[in-house]
């Protein structure tokens, strides 16, 4: 499936700033399941300073200084993907998930595409006793590892309360679980942290969503979101596969990846400093376009 | 006597079974190095008391060496032993040669993880064992260290185990701590027993730390370097440690925000604006670095500090990401990786440690589990987050960490139970073996490695010797290294044609001259405070010739002290003497000569290492003239007797500020601090009692204030007269204590003082001074008004905003940064 991508994010500020310096997330990644053809990012007024490297988990990042007084900053990604995931196996077939464990702590790849980087505790993502017992359910000793996480991520949709009021970037993951609430990302985050506490190795994945518009309406400009979701090594031979708790789904050809990580930290889209004072308001658009589809009708 | 002494001492001392000890061989014989010391030390007539030590522990506490217990207001003193650990020279070798060779393996290890990452994909090291660590910095892999390498300075924790061999215990690559209090120890000890320690052959210190600085120098890309100690803050638990450091070595002391990364480079705010910073030795852990691109939360790092590292725009060390390799699960590695790597066995063993991550070994740890302690693979947090020995766990806590280590068994280690040596202390005048650890530090320079002889010794309360911690109440050492010929005499001093001469160091950083000018500040407010409340107690209380107007001067006083939070304005003590009490010692009022000397105290604590020892001793004496607290004043005499002894600790304060610091810009700060106040304060006053409606007792009490009572019945016969006692108080260039005077000193301190711009345009303090200074100059003091005084004083403090502004770190030139916000 192919895709153009927008990700447009503006920040509006009370009084003119006079230094920026940020560092961009904002470049998907080629990889087993996607391949990315073009991506540019364009940022407003111009920066001074642009720098481009391959970050601590394999994405390019761009790193921006802008050192002349704005009152708003632009930041536009824009790119086209080609999303190939290819379709699942069988989920019995898959190795015992403690196979898995032992497997992972004693890879010779410290990569970011290896399993080493996912398996400990993070300040967002810590190991909690209380979710790993409530993961535990599923995984009864030689349980195939894909049977297990799939029933897993039923359980989470099913047991949880998707509810964008209650949580935010910030809320801690023990507080989304105790409340059975939340969003995308509590619902990555729980998932992360009982796996890991069962000792497997889990990544978090941000990127995006494809919405299909109701039946004879065109899609709203602008109005898509960003999402996150989780993928989970099973094996050497299997790879990484991406589980989606908030839609109970197998990540497919309708998840568009954009970052992966440890936990949200490693992937936030945009990390920044500015020298300034007063309110500073910030908005988001996301346009995921398939290649075929017609032009969009205005939000 | 002292033959009696000694046989005493050594007949009584009882090593642990099974433990080996530092005084008595396996043979239960004494060892010569020891019984050296011992012989001279037991002749000391006071050598089992505490009265020479104690003298030179005293020192301790008037420098401020103490430890800060972090988040604690209050300084623990620091308990150091008066008898130093003592090692003789062919010990002392295998130690030099295990601990270099650990240092170069540390350096080869990080190489590796960092560079190729060959001793992951051979398989030589499990990936894991070294994600598993919060120090592994992935944003490092494939940066080359600025200056070459990736260790400044490395520490080995050592222990003497039950085979009499030294082996390490824990390894320090991070941030090492403890080479500063090393320093100080020798300082005390050698003060001590200045004899000793020159007819023994003891090893010293300086040349080690001279190794240090000269290496830091070398890895900059210019002469003369301006090189910086990173230091998380005065909250930090080793804040004194660092700031001794930094005044040995010379280094600035700074903090995450007293640096800007621009165009990959970092600078030094500064007075004069930004300067480069071009080697930083690092005490702030590099998680904390760069909120950037590491923790986002971190207040102690300065965003862009990472990319200066990775465009080689500046020399960080120990390099961020070299803390991997604190991990225990590494520990079970390492005689392989020496082989590997170096070529040759392991010098010292480690103490036994199974990482649990691997099949074997957890099985062998589950084996063995009642026997062993289980401690954190990796430095972290949690129920089991410090070593804990099995068998003294509860038969829950044993269940719950059997699950935990199966389920996630690559969070521990098992470690073999180590019992370590002894080594004999004094307690209550008689010789007694507790358990002990050494910190050996290596300084890794350009020349190659080279080792502090010395170090850091850890001494336990317990006679159980398996778990150590400063923080649990254990005592310190110094560490002799006895060499069996003369020792070389080296200081610090550097060969003459190396150097070149100068006499200003560097720029004054924007931080130390916010805190020089706010310490400046408070020791003039209270010492202002101090005469308030001296004229409450004694020219107040004995005016019989006054005999009128005594009550409204009373009021006008009691007014001052309260609008400057001495005193609290809503209760009305009954008497004097109430409100003296109040005013030295009510420590929830921010005005009390007790708030003020503390905040004053703390002010100098943030800049310890630009204050001398003598200036931090009278500051503490200060505080000692206080310490009695309001319980001792029942009389007006008492209550004297405090303010008296305070104001002489003050005039000896400013004394030293006068004859015994430099005339640099750090000086001008903390004088125009003192300045600024005292031309505040003496407005208020003279507008309060020297007003149109003044009486004679108002102008007495402000001549006092003043300080400016001889001056004035010198010069004139008749009196006390409303205007004459104006001009000499407001206007008098020539009196030191007048406005005027403290005006011209401050117009001279800002002629001075660097300029941001050469273009010859005022800068805004002076701009506000100068109409100021011209006034005073012009005006009459028959028409000095209480209003035009009031417009005066808004000016003063006009003008104390504005060179806040200009020089310090909310000025100008930091705007606070703040972070874009929201889920994008």
């Amino acid at each position: 499936m192919k895709y153009r991508l927008r990700h447009r994010t503006t920040y509006a500020y009370e009084n003119a700033v006079s230094f920026a310096r940020c560092v961009l997330r904002l470049t998907p990644r080629s990889s087993a399941t996607q391949t990315v053809t073009e991506s540019a990012i364009t940022v407003t007024p111009e920066p001074s300073a642009r720098l481009t490297r391959i970050g601590p988990f394999g994405a390019e990042i761009v790193t921006v200084t802008v050192d002349k007084p704005h009152k708003a900053l632009v930041i536009e990604a824009n790119s086209r993907i080609d999303v190939h995931v290819p379709p699942p196996g069988d989920p019995d077939a898959s190795q015992p998930w403690e196979a898995v464990r032992s497997r992972a702590l004693n890879t010779a790849d410290l990569s970011p595409d290896g399993p080493a980087s996912y398996l400990f505790a993070t300040p967002r993502t810590p190991i909690l006793p209380s979710i790993t017992d409530y993961v535990r359910i599923s995984f009864p000793p030689g349980r195939p590892i894909i049977a297990a996480v799939s029933e897993l991520n039923n359980r989470i949709n099913r047991e949880f309360k998707y509810d964008p009021g209650a949580t935010e970037v910030s809320t801690p993951v023990a507080q989304a679980f105790d409340a059975r609430h939340g969003v995308c990302q509590d619902f990555a985050q729980i998932m992360i942290v009982g796996l890991r506490g069962l000792g497997l190795p889990v990544k978090y994945v941000s990127g995006y969503l494809r919405t299909i518009p109701p039946p004879g309406q065109a899609r709203l400009e602008g109005a898509d979101a960003t999402h996150a979701w989780v993928a989970v090594w099973c094996g050497d031979e299997t790879g990484w596969v991406g589980f989606d708790p908030t839609n109970a789904i197998l990540a497919g050809n309708d998840h568009l990846v954009l970052a992966i990580g440890r936990d949200y930290a490693d992937v936030a889209p945009i990390d920044g400093v500015i020298l300034a004072s007063g309110v500073q308001t910030l908005k988001v658009e996301v346009d995921v376009i398939p290649e075929d589809e017609p032009t969009p009708a205005h939000a | 006597m002292t033959t009696d002494r000694l046989s005493q001492w050594l007949a009584n001392y009882r090593p642990l079974p099974g433990v080996p000890d530092e005084l008595f061989d396996a043979n239960g014989k004494p060892r010569e190095q020891w019984m050296g010391f011992l012989r001279e030390f037991a002749g000391y007539p006071d050598a089992d008391s505490d009265g020479r030590f104690g003298m030179a522990a005293r020192h301790i506490r008037d420098s401020g060496a103490s430890y800060r217990v972090y988040g604690e207001e209050t300084e623990t003193s620091w308990p150091l032993d008066p008898l130093p650990l003592i090692l003789d020279q062919p010990e002392w070798d295998q130690i030099v040669a295990g601990v270099t060779q650990r240092a170069e393996l540390m350096e080869a290890v990080l190489r590796d993880i960092y560079g190729e990452g060959r001793l992951v994909s051979e398989g030589a090291l499990p990936a894991a064992a070294i994600t598993g660590s919060p120090d592994f910095l992935r944003a490092m892999r494939g940066v080359a260290p600025p200056a070459g390498r990736y260790l400044q300075l490395y520490a080995a924790d050592l222990g003497r185990g039950p085979d009499g061999r030294w082996w390490v215990l824990d390894d320090r690559t991070q941030a090492p701590s403890g080479a500063g209090y090393a320093l100080e120890n020798r300082l005390v000890v050698s003060r001590a027993y200045p004899n000793l320690y020159n007819t023994l052959n003891v090893h010293r210190l300086a040349p080690f730390f001279d190794a240090l600085r000269r290496g830091l120098a070398a890895t900059a890309d210019r002469s003369e370097p301006r090189i910086c100690l990173l230091t998380p803050g005065p909250f930090s638990q080793t804040y004194y440690e660092q700031a001794h450091l930094a005044r040995y070595l010379g280094f600035l002391l700074v903090e995450g925000d007293d640096l800007v990364a621009r165009d990959g480079k970092v600078y030094v705010r500064t007075i004069a604006g930004l300067k480069r910073a071009d080697v930083i030795l690092r005490r702030v852990d590099a998680e904390f670095l760069d909120p950037l691109e590491l923790n986002a939360a971190s207040r102690l790092g300065t965003p862009g500090m990472l990319e200066a590292i990775r465009t080689g725009g500046v020399t960080v060390l120990n390099m961020p990401g070299s803390g991997v390799l604190e991990s225990r699960a590494l520990m079970s590695f390492m005689p392989a990786l020496c082989q590997r790597l170096l070529g040759e066995p392991l010098k010292l063993p480690n103490i036994a440690t199974w990482w649990c991550g691997q099949a074997n070994e957890q099985a062998l740890v589950e084996d063995r589990f009642d026997n062993l302690a289980i401690a954190p693979a990796f430095p972290g947090s949690g129920p089991f987050a410090v070593p804990k020995l099995v068998a003294d766990l509860s038969p829950q806590d044993k269940a719950l960490l059997r699950q935990r280590l199966a389920e996630r068994p690559g969070d521990f280690v098992g470690q073999e139970v180590a019992q370590l040596s002894t080594m004999p202390v004094l307690r209550n005048g008689q010789l007694q073996p507790a358990p002990f650890t050494l910190r050996v530090f290596a300084a890794v320079t350009p020349e190659g490695v080279r080792i502090l002889p010395g170090g850091f010794c850890r001494i336990s309360d317990q006679p159980d010797a398996r778990v150590i911690s400063m923080g649990e109440g254990s005592r310190t050492a110094d560490v002799w290294v006895i060499d069996d010929k003369p020792v070389e005499r080296l200081t610090l001093i550097a060969a003459g044609d190396d150097v070149k001469v100068r006499r200003i160091l560097g720029h004054l950083p924007s931080r130390a001259a916010d805190n020089l000018f706010w310490l400046g500040r408070y020791i003039e407010r209270t010492e202002a405070t101090l005469r308030l409340v001296r004229a409450l107690c004694s020219s107040l209380m004995d005016s019989e010739s006054s005999l009128h107007g005594r009550g409204q001067t009373f009021e006008s006083l009691r007014a001052v002290l309260i609008d400057w939070g001495a005193l609290d304005g809503a209760t009305r003590p009954a008497r004097a003497l109430d409100s003296a009490r109040d005013a030295l010692h009510d420590a929830n009022a921010w005005g009390s000569v007790t708030y003020l000397v503390r905040a004053a105290k703390r002010t100098a604590s943030g800049m310890r290492e630009r204050l001398s020892a003598d200036f931090w001793g009278l500051l503490v004496d200060l505080e000692g003239d206080l310490a009695g607290g309001a319980n001792e004043i029942h009389s007006e005499a008492q209550a004297l007797e405090q303010v008296e002894n305070a104001l002489r600790h003050l005039a000896g304060l400013s004394g030293l500020t006068q004859e015994n610091m430099n005339r640099v810009a750090g000086w001008r700060f903390l004088d125009m601090g003192r300045r600024i106040e005292r031309g505040a304060n003496t407005c208020q006053l003279a507008r309060t009692l020297a007003h149109d409606a003044a009486t004679i007792d108002d102008l007495d009490l402000l001549l006092d204030l003043n300080d400016s009572q001889i001056t004035y019945r010198a010069r004139y016969i008749v009196g006390l007269a409303l205007t004459a006692v104006r001009d000499l108080v407001m206007l008098d260039p020539y009196n030191t204590r007048s406005v005027a005077f403290q005006i011209a000193a401050l117009k001279d301190h800002l002629s001075v003082l660097p300029t941001l711009q050469e273009d010859g345009i005022l800068e805004e303090p002076s701009r506000v001074l100068l109409p100021l200074a011209a006034e005073l100059e012009t005006q009459d003091a028959a028409t000095l008004h209480a209003d035009k005084v009031l417009a005066y004083e808004r000016t003063i403090m006009r003008l104390s905003n504005a060179v806040a502004d200009r020089y310090f770190l909310q000025g100008a030139n930091a705007v606070p940064t703040v972070k874009l916000v929201g889920l994008a």
